[in-house]
């Protein structure tokens, strides 16, 4: 076979040359991982996360308050959407009012889907307060008052980004009876709020909110949230892949009707 | 036959180079419009995989919504197309031009997002990959790769072929001479 002077045999190389390079260039494990992770994160999101042995006794004694309940809406709504959030993330804050809020008012409102607040504070020096503004929503969350508290953090972030003063916020949201059962849950677990704005704990009173936090964080490293916001949605129980940053909520709410039509 | 050697490498790599950036743009289209969540692949399921792919579009906060949607869906049919074309090697010379400024406007937009602190998906392969140095590492290769071809596709044109064929399907006259 002369290659030099057949220019078919050339064309049959070429070929030959391309399909190995093709082959080797497609991301075969990426490609495949994606629906691997997708099937087992859908199933955690199904099924609490299992907390450590340490967490356990902590978590046993939060039961008698009951499990956080950070979702807006109806949990048989034929769409989920989870977003990762940290309160002290500006595009967070951005997606909550511009976007969350009108689907909050239509979407959710309608039962069309079931919106779940994950908590996902990240470790930057400026979101100093982050920890604590999870633990108050949190708190919120096992009295049934998340949706306000959330609505009021988000509302008031460069308020109380700025002093640390969370809880005058929070009070703002609710009644004095709820306000007082939340201080009375989060009293112990503030670590960066300054002194005068803490709830007063009682002597030996332990913290049980940093499980639950830590349980979403541990949810979010199996997505996996790489920054916030981060959202996934979940179809009939499929999960699909993971989107991040600041959407309009004209296209996102594109994208949730082109998944009731499916 | 001492200046046909070099020649023959040189077709061999410019071969490579087209072949390899026709396989990034077909994996990228496919990676844009493959159904999500084990859905089968119908015309419902492309449109949910298109619109995922207008949110990542949305999320670098650079066009309207209407130009977003017109983006987001014309996008992954003409890498398909620019792929194929690529692949064929018809007109590389026109084919790897805009191959190169396509990817030298995807790079300039990366690079604007990243510098501005925007923590977005990159979009470039689907959902689910976050912008960040490696995803502009790779594109900033592409973009020298595509620029390589661009250059390697009028040098080859304009040397002697023995054979009377370039490489690619695009037949080069023998010269006179």
């Amino acid at each position: 076979m002369n290659l030099r002077r057949n220019p078919i045999s050339w064309r049959f190389l070429g070929s030959i040359c391309a399909l190995f390079v093709l082959a080797l260039l497609v991301p075969w494990g990426q490609l495949l991982a994606p629906a691997r992770a997708q099937t087992q994160a859908a199933a955690s999101a199904k099924q609490p996360t299992k907390t450590s042995s340490k967490s356990a006794p902590k978590a046993a004694q939060a039961e008698q308050l009951g499990t956080p309940n950070k979702g807006v809406g109806s949990p048989t709504a034929p769409v989920t959407m989870e977003v990762f959030s940290d309160y002290q993330c500006p595009m967070c804050g951005q997606l909550f009012q511009q976007t969350l809020r009108p689907m909050i008012n239509d979407y959710v409102a309608s039962g069309k889907v079931y919106l779940i607040h994950r908590d996902f504070p990240l470790p930057i020096a400026d979101h100093r307060f982050n920890w604590d503004a999870a633990r108050w929503g949190t708190a919120a969350a096992r009295i049934g008052k998340f949706e306000e508290v959330d609505t009021a953090l988000y509302e008031n972030v460069r308020g109380w980004g700025a002093d640390g003063n969370i809880q005058k916020y929070v009070a703002s949201a609710l009644n004095p009876a709820d306000f007082k059962r939340v201080q009375k849950i989060v009293a112990g677990c503030l670590t960066q709020t300054p002194q005068e704005f803490r709830p007063p704990a009682q002597a030996g009173q332990g913290c049980s909110l940093d499980a639950f936090i830590n349980q979403d964080i541990a949810l979010g490293k199996q997505v996996p949230v790489q920054a916030t916001p981060t959202y996934v949605f979940t179809k009939r129980g499929q999960r699909l892949a993971p989107g991040s940053g600041f959407v309009s909520w004209p296209l996102m709410k594109q994208f949730i009707d082109s998944l009731l039509t499916q | 036959m001492s200046k046909a050697a070099p020649t023959s490498s040189g077709r061999i790599l410019l071969l490579l180079g087209r072949v390899a950036l026709a396989a990034v743009f077909l994996v990228a289209a496919y990676a844009k419009l493959k159904p999500q969540g084990g859905m089968p692949w119908s015309p419902a399921s492309v449109k949910i995989s298109l619109a995922m792919f207008a949110m990542q579009v949305d999320s670098y906060q650079m066009l309207p919504v209407n130009a977003v949607n017109f983006v987001a869906h014309a996008l992954p049919p003409f890498e398909l197309f620019l792929g194929l074309w690529l692949l064929s090697g018809i007109a590389l010379r026109f084919s790897s031009l805009v191959t190169t400024l396509l990817l030298g406007g995807f790079f300039s937009v990366m690079v604007r997002t990243f510098a501005l602190g925007l923590e977005v998906s990159c979009g470039c392969f689907g959902p689910g990959e976050q912008l960040g140095t490696k995803t502009l590492l790779r594109d900033g290769a592409l973009l020298a790769l595509s620029l390589a071809v661009f250059i390697g596709a009028f040098l080859i044109r304009r040397e002697p072929d023995e054979v009377g064929t370039s490489v690619g399907a695009v037949a080069t006259p023998r010269r006179a001479d």
